[in-house]
């Protein structure tokens, strides 16, 4: 299908001689620009601030040996967790997908719930029961448990998206089951399995709390503690222009190996395909496929629920859960609207008038997912000091436009997957019928991309359910989310009473999380549900 | 609970009036605080606003003149003293001063101290005898104690050590005394004393240098049964044994200077040292003649190094060295 | 040695028995079709062959060798029998060539293999493309390509064609046909559509309530179908009362040679419009021309004998240079021998015919 070259007959009468060009799209490219201006923002601040210190002083601060021990500690593990998350990620969406592995439908779904659980949860329910959990494996184990779903969900919905006539015609082809494995369902699903690599390499590179629980240092956690410790903005800013620039490397790394791409040719009969049976290797599976359901949902659910019953009381007291509960809830939505709706125009923009320069545009608004969130607040309290007055600081709205812009590159995923869905050919039809602009946006356009923007929303709400370091620098003064609340109890090591708001973090976004898997479910077999992960390049 | 608080404020009557509190103290001890000084004071509410000391530091010299903040609470007199040395505190009154020992007040009288700590060893008794324990913190740079030592060096209760020792030795000799550290701990780097005392704890490194008050809290939190670790004093006067001093400030930018003295002031009263004197932070009181109620040291036989808070400084000495050995 | 050998196949699909018996036999080389309307269980019957999914009751076997059986069971990938799905269904992450070798060794891709089949299917100059940049008969092409690679003893088509133009149709088809042949490969298409059985294969099975209604020639079908219904499938029929005797019948037509033996008596037989002649010295019987259609090549003629009781029959004639005109008088014959039924053995009255 090409919706851009479907004409109607009647559709359009050119009474002008002169062939004309097609029409800039003016309001679209302004409502872009603004918001690229925003995000633009805080990586405009990083580079003044670092300037700031004299080339030389932050030539020194990043050419030395802690900068390199540091890097090979982000770097080794980036690369270790992100592979054991494609493997664990891929293996279980394969059991769960397309094998006959027993209580497969309940696996499905206890698989997705570690989504809705915070990292910094996972690194807690760990190193709470099992202290001897640090350091770099400690780091290891608990980030590929934290966020394998970001590979076993895309790769779940391709696999359930794809033509079940490939497996067939391998095997009549002669491929055995590990050869099939291989070659057509990690084959097919590269672009899902690729998609949640990327996403799970930048959430490494921007995880703090998991780390400063587990005791492990990144250069996320060493621009915190230059910030905190030193009070060094320089230094800090210095820093992430580093991680800014790994983050570049994981894109360009993830563009150039996906340059061969393969969609889904035609769409066959809806017939799904028969589960393989496991035969011998059923028990390992389902032992494996256990030990993953324990290790990433029973462990810190379990934690949590034992740290609720032993109680303990370390004279703490702050904000009710049900108050935290609310202002979480408040902001996640807010955000997650706000950004959503930022995302619209240059969603519609990169998707309906592509060029080479508007897909680059689009895809480095990624980066800001790189910036730590201490750095996004501090340019934009920054900014409201010196250019507004003081105008919002530290008052709801600038938080909630904190979170859109370091979450706006989670909304554009989905709002390009969904924008994508909606063939323009239904607009044109609904502007034959006599509908305006608006009246088809509202009618037409908006229903069909309207699931897209859920999952926009929902993504960024869960990410704002577990932001702390952006949070505590922009929080209105007294209130308390669940996290900077579950955080401070958990650092003065007040496990009875950390533990309920970590429990109400899950509870709060299982819905969201719930939300975003039907969408994975759902999104229709031609553009696979891989490409959730890969709109975003 | 606190929520009440943050609830009550949202919809606080115009007879209120509402002050600001940026605390980088632990929030068990200011939370008590909080709830016994809005009872005391019906008046007064006050918004706390937690984060760590060098981050609120940096808040409120960026907000400068529209600081939101009234008054500042902090974990370590460095914070403070940062603050005083950029002109953004407000002289205190003379009787406030006066309820805590001089030497535990600025100098300059733009703050008062309200708690203190001391430093300590804490080690794993099955990873390393109390006899082979350091008298002194240079004596942790030895070669002996390799692969023993953790290190939370970004921690802001660490500097003050550095600086003591820096004061003691001078600057070429506290830098090798780090480097020694440094190569001891090779990886064993924590994020903070808390993370540094569970490693302890469960035996991921033998032995640390960690404020008193934090093995007390992972006691209480874990329970005596689960403690696998002991603390230990460096010798009388060693650079190792260090008294920090928690304050309060009133920021000169405050348009509620009365009540934000009402709240600094109930800090170093009787009633406020009771509370932290019975708190569960473990903290020393030291104001108003009260003493702690806790089964620690008591406060008076502590022979801490005789460092003074003036000598303490800003700690900005402290974070050059552990910078130049790359520790930060 | 048969290529395949399809015995009592029973198999049932979700509780309704979708194969209730099926028999059916491949020479070496052949290409035989298996011709039903949907739901009459043909991709059923090919994905059991392929070993998709396995008979619950009669056996399979492939060059000789027991396949599926009660005791057997030859998983699909050691059966060498190549599989081409309707949608081609090709790896959409390979490239035209890699799909090609997707079925052989590592060294056998390398060598001169994939190449030679593109030049067979004439797709010589897309190795590099990706699926979605081809048309719908490319890649068609290239999923036959991709199953005739690893030189399987038997090729199973379904219906490969149903998802193209109709202008693409009998392009590709007849480039299919040629490939198969040129490769030497048995192979067995699914499909519901009957010109494309009747023109591309050796034989033609017909799939009739689970069982093979016929199977034989394309002409065979056509000129002896095994029952009336089948008559009816394969083009238009005139349908006539009879009463025969000797070979012979009479019947409103006059008389009529019978091609296949019948008992005496009252029979029903059906006569081709092309068996109709319209004058000329073999044409006996007087009609009048109801209408006539003229479509170039050849025209309709619609009559009515002048026989109590006829119905109208439609006669199609060829290079037709001078048309009567409705209303004319003519005379009319049959040319040929006719398929007859025995009434008495007959299915049911004949319904209503032609259109």
């Amino acid at each position: 299908m090409s919706p851009a070259t479907t004409t109607l007959p009647g559709a359009q009468v050119d009474r002008s001689a002169r062939p004309r060009r097609a029409r800039r799209p003016v309001l679209l490219l302004g409502a872009t620009g603004l918001v690229v201006v925003a995000l633009a923002g805080p990586l405009v601040f990083l580079l003044v601030e670092a300037s700031g210190a004299g080339w030389a002083s932050v030539a020194d601060l990043l050419f030395r040996s802690l900068s390199l021990s540091l890097l090979w500690n982000t770097v080794r593990l980036t690369v270790v967790v992100t592979a054991l998350c494609a493997l664990v990620g891929t293996l279980a969406a394969y059991l769960v997908e397309r094998t006959d592995l027993p209580g497969r439908r309940v696996f499905g779904a206890l698989l997705v719930i570690p989504f809705a659980i915070p990292d910094f949860v996972v690194s807690f329910g760990w190193t709470s029961i099992a202290p001897g959990i640090a350091g770099y494996w400690g780091a290891v184990l608990v980030m590929t448990l934290a966020v394998y779903p970001l590979v076993y969900l895309p790769v779940a919905a391709s696999l359930r998206g794809s033509d079940p006539a490939l497996e067939e015609v391998a095997r009549s082809l002669g491929l055995g089951r590990v050869a099939r494995f291989w070659r057509v369902t990690v084959g097919q699903a590269r672009r899902a399995i690729l998609g949640g690599c990327l996403l799970v390499a930048l959430v490494i590179l921007a995880e703090y709390g998991a780390f400063e629980i587990l005791g492990y240092q990144t250069f996320t956690t060493e621009i915190f503690s230059e910030y905190s410790a030193g009070f060094n903005l320089a230094a800090a800013s210095a820093l992430s222009l580093v991680l800014v620039a790994l983050s570049l490397v994981v894109l360009a790394g993830e563009t150039a190996v996906r340059e061969r791409r393969g969609e889904r040719v035609a769409r066959g009969a809806a017939r799904r395909l028969a589960p393989q049976a496991l035969g011998r290797a059923t028990a390992p599976a389902l032992v494996g496929v256990g030990a993953l359901v324990v290790a990433a949902l029973g462990v810190p659910v379990g934690a949590t629920l034992y740290w609720i019953a032993a109680g303990g009381s370390s004279g703490l007291t702050g904000e009710s859960l049900i108050g935290a509960g609310l202002h979480t809830a408040a902001y996640g939505a807010g955000a997650g609207l706000l950004a959503t709706l930022m995302a619209l125009p240059l969603a519609l923009l990169v998707v309906r008038h592509p060029t080479r320069m508007r897909r680059a545009l689009s895809n480095a608004t990624l980066l800001i997912l790189a910036v730590p969130g201490v750095v996004v607040a501090l340019a934009l309290s920054s900014f409201t000091e010196q250019h507004l007055g003081g105008l919002g600081y530290q008052s709801a709205p600038l938080l909630v436009v904190a979170y859109a812009l370091m979450f706006f590159p989670l909304a554009l995923v989905g709002v390009r997957a969904s924008v994508a869905q909606a063939p323009r050919a239904l607009e044109e039809v609904a502007s034959t019928l006599g509908l305006g602009r608006a009246r088809v946006f509202v009618r037409v356009t908006l229903p069909l991309v309207a699931p897209g923007l859920a999952a926009a929303f929902s993504l960024v709400f869960l990410s704002v359910v577990t932001e702390l370091t952006a949070t505590l620098l922009l929080i209105p003064t007294g209130v308390q989310t669940l996290a900077t609340q579950f955080w401070a109890f958990q650092q003065n090591l007040a496990y009875g009473q950390a533990a309920p708001y970590a429990l109400v973090m899950m509870a709060v976004a299982a819905v969201p999380a719930y939300m975003l898997g039907r969408f994975f479910d759902r999104l229709p077999t031609q553009r696979q549900g891989g490409d959730v992960a890969m709109v975003l390049a | 609970m606190g929520a009440a608080v943050a609830l009550s404020a949202c919809g606080s009557s115009s007879a209120a009036t509402t002050i600001t509190l940026y605390n980088g103290q632990h929030v068990q001890t200011t939370d008590a605080l909080v709830g016994a000084f809005e009872k005391a004071h019906p008046g007064v509410q006050v918004l706390v606003r937690s984060d760590d000391e060098n981050t609120l530091d940096a808040q409120i010299v960026e907000e400068g003149a529209r600081s939101p903040a009234d008054v500042v609470f902090t974990e370590n007199s460095p914070a403070l003293e940062y603050l005083q040395n950029r002109g953004l505190l407000a002289r205190l009154p003379s009787s406030v001063l006066a309820a805590t020992p001089p030497r535990f007040d600025s100098p300059r009288g733009d703050w008062v101290g309200v708690s203190a700590r001391v430093s300590d060893l804490v080690y794993n008794p099955a990873l390393v005898s109390a006899r082979a324990l350091p008298t002194s913190v240079l004596r942790l740079a030895q070669p002996r104690y390799r692969g023993l030592l953790g290190l939370a060096p970004s921690e802001t209760d660490f500097q003050p050590i550095v600086t003591a020792v820096l004061r003691r030795v001078g600057r070429a000799r506290t830098l090798a005394w780090l480097e020694g550290l440094k190569a001891n701990a090779g990886g064993h780097l924590y994020p903070s004393n808390e993370a540094l005392t569970l490693a302890v704890n469960r035996g991921a490194v033998a032995l640390g240098v960690i404020n008193q008050y934090y093995w007390y809290r992972l006691r209480s939190a874990l329970g005596a049964s689960a403690m696998h670790s002991r603390i230990a004093p460096f010798a009388p006067h060693d650079p190792g044994y260090v008294v920090d001093v928690s304050g309060a400030g009133v920021l000169a930018s405050s348009h509620h200077r009365r009540a934000a003295e009402a709240f600094v002031r109930f800090l170093v009263s009787r009633a406020g040292q009771e509370i932290i004197a019975h708190s569960e932070s473990f903290e020393y009181p030291i104001a108003s003649g009260v003493a702690t109620v806790q089964p620690e040291t008591p406060f008076d036989a502590l022979r801490p190094d005789p460092i003074t808070i003036a000598q303490l400084g800003t700690g900005d000495e402290a974070v050059a060295l552990l910078r130049e050995v790359q520790l930060l | 040695m048969r290529d395949l050998e399809v015995s009592d196949l029973v198999k049932s699909y979700r509780g309704r028995v979708v194969l209730a018996g099926v028999d059916l036999a491949l020479d070496e080389g052949e290409f035989l079709s298996v011709l039903g309307p949907s739901g009459s269980g043909k991709t059923t019957l090919l994905r059991v062959i392929a070993g998709f999914e396995r008979a619950e009751g009669g056996s399979v076997r492939v060059h000789g060798q027991i396949v599926d059986d009660v005791a057997t069971f030859v998983a699909p990938e050691r059966r060498h029998v190549s599989y081409v799905p309707q949608e081609g269904s090709l790896f959409p992450h390979l490239t035209v060539a890699e799909n090609v070798g997707f079925g052989l060794t590592r060294r056998d891709r390398r060598g001169r293999r994939v190449s030679d089949l593109l030049d067979l299917v004439g797709l010589a100059g897309l190795a590099g493309r990706y699926p979605h940049e081809l048309s719908g008969g490319q890649q068609q092409r290239v999923a036959l390509a991709r199953g005739l690679a690893v030189e399987p003893r038997l090729v199973l088509l379904d219906e490969p064609f149903s998802s193209l133009d109709v202008s693409l149709r009998s392009v590709v088809r007849a480039d299919v046909r040629r490939v198969i042949r040129e490769a030497g490969a048995a192979a067995v298409l699914v499909t519901h559509d009957q010109d494309e059985a009747l023109s591309l294969s050796d034989r033609v099975a017909v799939l009739d309530g689970g069982r093979v209604a016929q199977c034989d020639t394309p002409a065979r079908l056509y000129a002896q179908p095994a029952t009336p219904e089948l008559a009816r499938q394969f083009g238009e029929v005139n349908q006539l009362a009879g009463t025969a005797r000797d070979g012979r019948a009479t019947t409103a037509l006059g008389d009529v040679e019978i091609a296949t033996p019948v008992a005496a008596g009252a029979v029903e037989v059906l006569v081709r419009p092309e068996q109709v002649v319209v004058g000329g010295p073999t044409a006996r019987v007087l009609a009048e021309v109801l209408a006539t259609e003229f479509y170039g090549h050849d025209a309709v003629v619609r009559l009515r004998p002048e026989v109590a009781g006829a119905p109208v029959v439609v006669a199609r004639v060829a290079n037709p240079s001078s048309l009567p005109g409705p209303g004319e008088r003519v005379v009319v014959g049959v040319r040929g021998p006719v398929v007859a039924w025995s009434k008495d053995e007959g299915e049911g009255p004949p319904q209503a015919r032609p259109t």
